[in-house]
């Protein structure tokens, strides 16, 4: 009975050891399945992004001899929707972005700029914003575009229900072609981010009446859809009646779809994609050095935060929170986790890129392990009875890290953390996040401010996760968010962060770059703090 | 009679009772002593050939780790110091630094520790589970036997990793579910083999001599067929040890059953795959640990099987 077992000897000490060796090929290879594609909800928590491998290398291979002709070859993940209604992640934007136009645009500054609108007027104290669009604008299926598109685009946009664009367009009272190329929004109560609110990333402009936006691609945009494999990529052709002259400057963009980071990097050195947005901080300075390729870092205001419930115990005392703040070292975690690009957090969403609105003498205490063990005694935790979470983080980018460092530098204040590390869509799945004690939560970049106290700190807020409710608060960000008067709503946010600072359920360590590589054939790269918008149209080939 | 000399190393002695039919029928009616000796002989062995003596002595220094490495780490595993943060190797840091400033020797010593008690204990259950249910199934037969290998068999028809997974899905993430999973997904593995030997050995002579004796079906279980299947068990749970120590070392490398700052080696290497360019060192050495700790046990399981053919 014995001998039996004993001839399988070579082979069972064979398997294991191939197997070590595959684990260590693939840890090298492999690296990096950082993020995971489309979020649950759009607006939700920031960096969806890249994913496990899926473009083959053959594919890429077959893809190089078209390096060639202007063609921009574009690392992204796998698209899911592509009506822009449905649109949420950067590859689906970057798609939608690209076939269509939006009414208004923002530039890499996040200031407002024309797209199909050229030029507007507010009146009516706020209420009334009259839009004149671009002429000699045509479909892609060679149709007149007029304002009855736009008028019928909005229409659509805010009176489809469970749609993030329903929440964000329930202030628009009607919206009117009152000319052939004059459309007018009519608001119930002035909003001074309408513009912005204009550009959202879903705001992208459709033929009146078109019932398959998810499939036609019937767009007026700089490129058209030449041909689209799910899955493995989407080609995009020039379009040659693009009503702005000399643009767009390639012939044609590849999208193809990658669910790996780390094979995305590897088919950028390869030579076959020209172009990756959006990477682990690892990943993109190992890029830093390599010829013929130009890296871009921008700062973004997008962040990670870390929110305690302050509903219940332990965060309905309020010293709980800012015992936590005291204890954390953001330096270190800045650079120890983001590897010191982007910047330090300031425990509010308002980051130093808002220029006017951000007061940079508002900043957090330093750290105080003293003063954080006084305050939870206070509170009531010692040695004898301590504070004891469980701290859930998804497991994308850096936040497990976030988590570990935090973990670390909390038990110095005798905190007793354990941590939950979890794929994002369970994380966010069923809103459990909402519901836990104590998160980490990622929010991407917006332009403008009051997107993330509408939805996360005003009370009763769709994603208000903290569960924070101020009465000072919701004052300060209803003048912020109605007020017509720019000094006021400076002043509203100097002192939300004054407050979120104080007594804020929300610790921010710090602001994420966005990251890039693009070969150096290419220029005119800008990319945007949210990568999907990054525009395309001035984007050059040069050549080796 | 090759069965009983086997089974005379691993039987548990018990000489209170007289006339027990085993030692009627076993050809070798030696004293306490002698099979004390063989014992040990039978460990000896494990050291005989330099090949077995290698993988002995990697299962022992990696258990001698797991005993005192906590103790003679130079940094605690979850210690961190930024100033140190993605450091090669060097005087101070032997095995380098991962990204938050981490020791990789520290961490590497402890998570021996975490991999060995995991496995470690995990296998020993299913060995137990497995053995009992082998012994009560392959004896009885009947329906129970055909209800519980068809049971069996639907189990083994699942990868291991992925009925793992499921497993975990299901109960939950902690440590504690990883040690029920292993006992799942090894217990039919080990039923399977002990089973197999109780068919072999029923129908032997000194069994049916006890039946007609009229002893328990517990004692027949325990003190007749037990110890004919000690051997195989235990080249069995060798080997099974060596499969769990990957599969705690897998499951830490998906994230699943273990929890960061865990110093499981899987788990590290799991966390240093993305800065595999930048820091290998932070990636190669937990890597290294999983294979040199795995094939140390497959070379020690196959020195086991050595010593237990070479005493028949």
């Amino acid at each position: 009975m014995l001998g039996t077992n004993f001839r399988l000897y070579n082979k069972r000490l064979f398997i294991p050891f191939l197997l070590v060796i595959g684990l260590l090929v693939a840890a090298c290879g492999g690296g990096a399945s950082q993020e995971r594609p489309p979020e649950p909800n759009e607006e939700i928590p920031a960096e969806s992004a890249e994913t496990e491998a899926s473009a083959p290398e053959e594919e890429a291979e077959m893809e190089s001899d078209s390096s060639a002709s202007a063609t921009l070859r574009v690392a992204m993940q796998p698209i899911v929707n592509s009506d822009p209604i449905a649109i949420s992640s950067d590859s689906e934007v970057l798609v939608a972005n690209h076939v269509y136009d939006y009414l208004i645009d923002i530039d890499a500054q996040s200031n407002i700029i024309p797209r199909l609108a050229t030029e507007w007027k507010a009146s009516d104290g706020g209420l009334t914003y009259t839009f004149q669009l671009a002429e000699g604008v045509t479909w892609h299926d060679g149709s007149e575009f007029s304002a009855d598109d736009v008028a019928w685009t909005f229409e659509r946009l805010r009176s489809t229900e469970g749609t993030p664009t329903a929440d964000l367009y329930a202030n628009i009272e009607s919206v009117e072609a009152t000319g052939d190329l004059e459309v007018t929004f009519k608001l119930s109560e002035p909003n001074s981010f309408f513009l912005y609110d204009l550009s959202d990333n879903h705001a992208l402009v459709l033929k009146a009446g078109t019932e398959d936006a998810d499939s036609n691609f019937n767009g007026t945009g700089p490129f058209k859809v030449d041909r689209y494999s799910p899955e493995d990529r989407i080609e995009l052709v020039a379009n040659e009646e693009y009503f702005l002259e000399g643009q767009p400057k390639l012939d044609r963009v590849e999208i193809i779809f990658f669910n790996d980071d780390a094979a995305s990097i590897d088919a950028l050195l390869g030579g076959q994609i020209d172009l990756a947005m959006r990477m682990p901080t690892a990943l993109f300075v190992s890029l830093q050095d390599q010829p013929g390729l130009n890296t871009v870092s921008i700062p973004t205001n997008g962040f990670d935060l870390v929110r305690l419930r302050a509903d219940r115990e332990p965060g309905s005392d309020p010293r709980v929170m800012q015992a936590l703040k005291m204890a954390t070292d953001r330096e270190a975690i800045f650079n120890v986790v983001q590897q010191s690009f982007g910047a330090i957090g300031n425990d509010t969403p308002i980051g130093p890129l808002y220029e006017s609105y951000f007061d940079p003498v508002l900043m957090p205490p330093t750290r105080d392990i003293d003063g954080a063990i006084a305050l939870l005694a206070e509170a009531g935790y010692d040695a004898s009875n301590p504070l004891q979470m469980t701290l859930h983080t998804p497991d994308t980018g850096g936040r497990p890290d976030l988590a570990a460092v935090l973990k670390e530098q909390w038990s110095e204040a005798g905190v007793e953390i354990e941590i939950s590390v979890e794929p994002e869509s369970v994380y966010y799945g069923e809103d459990g996040w909402l519901e836990v004690d104590l998160g980490i939560t990622g929010w991407g970049s917006r332009p403008y401010p009051q997107f993330y106290l509408d939805t996360m700190l005003v009370s009763g807020a769709k994603w208000n996760e903290s569960h924070f409710a101020d009465e000072e608060f919701d004052q300060l960000a209803n003048t912020a968010g109605t007020t017509v008067d720019d000094s006021a709503r400076v002043g509203a946010y100097r002192g939300i962060q004054q407050l979120l600072i104080e007594r804020g359920p929300i610790l921010v360590p710090y602001f994420f770059a966005q990251l890039g590589a693009i070969s150096d054939q290419f220029e005119n790269f800008e990319m945007k703090a949210f990568a999907g918008r990054t525009d395309f149209r001035d984007i050059q080939y040069i050549g080796s | 009679m090759p069965v009983a000399p086997i089974s005379a190393i691993f039987s548990i002695s018990d000489r209170n009772k007289p006339m027990a039919a085993s030692e009627a029928n076993a050809t070798i009616e030696n004293a306490a002593p002698n099979r004390v000796r063989r014992f040990f002989s039978a460990f000896r062995h494990l050291f005989d050939r330099p090949v077995t003596a290698f993988g002995t002595t990697v299962f022992l220094l990696f258990v001698l780790l797991a005993l005192v490495g906590p103790s003679i780490a130079p940094y605690g595993a979850n210690e961190q110091v930024y100033a140190d943060a993605r450091q090669a190797p060097s005087v101070e840091h032997w095995f380098g630094t991962d990204n938050l400033g981490r020791d990789v020797f520290s961490r590497v010593l402890y998570g021996a520790r975490v991999v060995l008690t995991q496995a470690g204990l995990g296998t020993i259950l299913a060995v137990i589970c497995g053995t009992f249910l082998g012994l009560v199934t392959g004896y009885r037969s009947g329906w129970l036997d055909e209800i519980t290998m068809r049971l069996f068999d639907s189990l083994l028809a699942l990868p291991a990793l992925l009925l793992a997974l499921l497993l975990l899905g299901t109960v939950g993430q902690s440590q504690n579910a990883v040690l029920i999973v292993i006992v799942v997904v090894y217990t039919p593995i080990v039923a399977r083999v002990a089973r197999s030997v109780v068919l072999s050995v029923r129908t032997k002579g000194f069994v049916e001599a006890a039946q007609l004796q009229g002893e328990s079906q517990r004692w027949i279980l325990f003190r007749e067929i037990l110890p004919s299947v000690m051997p195989a068990l235990t080249v069995e749970g060798a080997l099974r040890f060596s499969y769990a120590i990957f599969l705690v070392a897998s499951l830490g490398f998906l994230g699943v059953g273990v929890q960061p700052p865990s110093p499981n080696w899987g788990l590290m290497v799991s966390e240093a795959r993305v800065y595999a360019s930048q820091l290998p060192w932070a990636l190669f050495f937990p890597a290294a640990a999983i294979a040199l700790l795995v094939i140390g046990v497959n070379l020690m399981a196959d020195g086991v099987k050595n010593t237990l053919q070479s005493s028949d």
